[in-house]
């Protein structure tokens, strides 16, 4: 049996997609945490990314695929997001590289393109990535996604698939819309109601699970079974959207969240102006891969 | 890393995970999905049961109010006018997702609603006549018009007729602005209307889709353009004769006779353009639209083919054929007309 080696195995997408492969490869895990009730066919490997004994544990064990999940998504401490998600990610390449790994899996996300007005409906994996443009917060995300892609052309050998999913929903997995959802009372634009793309954890994690069967090499955009304008799915989720004029949102989120009182940083503002949807065409011819949640069951797992 | 979350939470296995996600499918089935809401930018349910703030109201009432809508208080011919809209949007071609939207974002609720205010201007402000529609071809089509006016009426009768008079309806889609997307509300009846930013990859999209584009190549220039230089062609760009290239799409030429009358206008001034960062500022004699009559000529399909690379001068030529065909269609149209009012 293969070796596959997991990052970040202790969250939410990690757990789904150990149990969605567990049958399949040998699973190793590396996470800072432990993993309360981990289940005996998994080894995991307490280490933080960026620290000398992952090397260790790619030394000993071999891995012959990798999943990298381990990165930091939720949380705004700018400097950790960016040494946690940048360095971790450099560090892992490095060593897949120098230890003879065969497949390699990133997860992205379909942020890394931006929400800007001008965007087209359905963007395909050639779209520029432009978060940095209006959410510096976090990109970090196109950073790791640049890394990853270069990383992709420099080793031809190594199958290397960069996944750019859309906004992950569900009970396991933190993600910042889901946090953004899940507010009683959840501020939206005055104006302004985006179609926004949707996809379920545990669909998510079988995308994974396809991209190694499949042993697919480049850069896809991962979507869910469609998509709904912004105010649906707060309806659907169970909060009330309340409309506010930009400049108050931006002044009062800026406050709000600097104060730790709001999940999401104000310059978020623009993906609940403009669409950031994308093209899931590539994946889906690649893969076969097929959502089976639709988009009502989707947008329910995270209600209250 | 800091993955604290998740670490209190039990453990997923495999097979429950799975017999989750059928049984949750297996509910759905049982509980069907609730019909389409009715109005996109409120957080409204059928219902009314649901809790909703005050600002949720407001914004409700001016996105009604921006799109026509008419509950209760119209007359008959307006409830009419609003069934028959919606009962031939429900006939036009189209794939919609649970929540009743399609891929692009087009509402059938919300653009029933917003066609009303068209709908009325076609039938007894404009009176508008159409001819030749019946030679609109099924699948993806794109409608080439010439433009005038000052502003785009003309391509809202042309999205009128054909929902009203096409067999069957169609819906087309308008390629917008970039700057649209920026203006709160106006960007949220546009999407809901079924149109869309002009990018390339949302036009290429559409067609692959079969929907129906429309185009018009003249751009600004030609909506712009003063009272003396009526029913002149301007300059076509090229891009959608790549487009068609692109997608082997046939081109539908259409001629709209009565729109340049509509607000006449002695000039461009452009000064006053440039300082308000306007594509043009046209001395405009008239506060509204007179009530000219229009006449929209459909003409056959033309169909090309070739590289949509070709150099310039190749494609110029192909572009050359369809504006005369759109500038005889013109002339026919203005010799048959006896009045400009009726």
């Amino acid at each position: 049996m293969e070796r596959l080696l997991i990052t970040g195995i202790t969250g939410g997408q990690g757990r789904l997609v150990a149990k969605r492969v567990a049958g399949d490869y040998e699973i190793h895990g590396v996470d800072v945490g432990p993993w309360e009730g981990q289940p005996r066919e998994v080894k995991l490997h307490q280490a933080d990314l960026r620290s000398k004994r992952v090397e260790d544990v790619f030394r000993r064990e071999r891995p012959a695929a990798v999943v990298h999940l381990g990165m930091v998504r939720h949380r705004f401490d700018p400097q950790l997001r960016h040494d946690v998600n940048v360095v971790g990610t450099k560090r892992l390449l490095e060593y897949c590289a120098a230890y003879g790994v065969k497949k390699l899996v990133i997860l992205s996300s379909s942020y890394v393109y931006g929400a800007l007005p001008e965007n087209p409906f359905y963007m395909d994996e050639d779209t520029a990535l432009n978060v940095s443009r209006h959410y510096p917060e976090i990109r970090d995300l196109a950073e790791v996604d640049t890394l990853a892609t270069a990383f992709l052309w420099r080793y031809p050998d190594i199958a290397t698939s960069i996944l750019r999913p859309v906004s992950t929903l569900g009970y396991y997995t933190h993600s910042s819309i889901g946090a953004y959802l899940k507010l009683r009372y959840v501020p939206t634009i005055l104006g302004f109601n985006p179609m926004m793309q949707f996809i379920h954890e545990e669909d998510m994690a079988e995308a994974i699970a396809r991209t190694l069967e499949t042993g697919v090499r480049g850069v896809f955009n991962v979507v869910g079974p469609g998509a709904v304008p912004l105010k649906v799915a707060i309806r659907e989720t169970g909060g009330t959207a309340v409309p506010l004029l930009e400049m108050a949102a931006r002044a009062a989120i800026r406050r709000l969240f600097r104060y730790g009182f709001y999940p999401l940083p104000a310059d978020a503002i623009n993906f609940a102006k403009y669409p950031c949807t994308i093209d899931g065409r590539r994946f889906r011819e690649a893969t076969a891969f097929q959502p089976l949640f639709t988009l009502e069951e989707t947008l329910r797992s995270v209600r209250r | 890393m800091a993955k604290t979350v998740g670490e209190t939470r039990p453990p997923v296995s495999s097979a429950r995970a799975k017999t989750r996600a059928r049984r949750r499918h297996a509910d759905l089935q049982v509980a069907p999905p609730r019909p389409a809401p009715h109005v996109p930018t409120a957080a409204e349910s059928e219902d009314g049961s649901e809790e909703r703030s005050l600002l949720n109201w407001a914004s409700d009432a001016v996105a009604q109010l921006l799109s026509g809508g008419f509950d209760g208080l119209a007359p008959g011919f307006l409830r009419d006018l609003e069934e028959e809209i919606a009962r031939r949007i429900r006939r036009s071609p189209m794939e919609v997702n649970g929540y009743g939207y399609d891929p692009w974002g087009f509402h059938t609720e919300v653009a029933r609603r917003a066609l009303i205010s068209s709908a009325l201007m076609y039938r007894y402000w404009f009176r508008v006549e159409t001819h030749g529609i019946e030679n609109l071809p099924e699948g993806r089509i794109l409608l080439i018009s010439n433009h005038a006016g000052q502003i785009a009426l003309d391509a809202a009768m042309i999205g009128v007729a054909c929902i009203l008079e096409a067999e069957p309806p169609r819906i087309v889609r308008g390629m917008g602005e970039y700057w649209l997307p920026t203006v709160p509300f106006i960007n949220v009846i546009m999407v809901r209307t079924g149109s869309v930013v002009g990018t390339p990859k949302n036009a290429t999209d559409l067609l692959h889709h079969g929907e129906a584009v429309i185009a018009f190549p003249e751009g600004v220039r030609g909506m712009n353009k003063s009272f003396s230089e009526r029913y002149k062609l301007k300059e076509f760009g090229n891009g959608f004769m790549r487009l068609a290239l692109q997608t082997n799409t046939p081109i539908v030429p259409i001629a709209v006779v009565g729109s340049e009358e509509q607000a006449p206008s002695l000039g461009n001034f452009k000064p006053l353009a440039r300082l308000l960062a306007m594509p043009a500022f046209p001395l405009v004699l008239v506060p509204l639209p007179l009530p000219v009559k229009y006449r929209i000529y459909f003409g056959e399909p033309m169909e090309f083919k070739g590289n949509p690379n070709d150099e310039d001068a190749v494609i110029e030529a192909k572009v050359a054929q369809v504006k005369e065909r759109i500038r005889g269609m013109l002339e026919e149209g203005l010799r048959r007309r006896r009045s400009v009012f009726f």
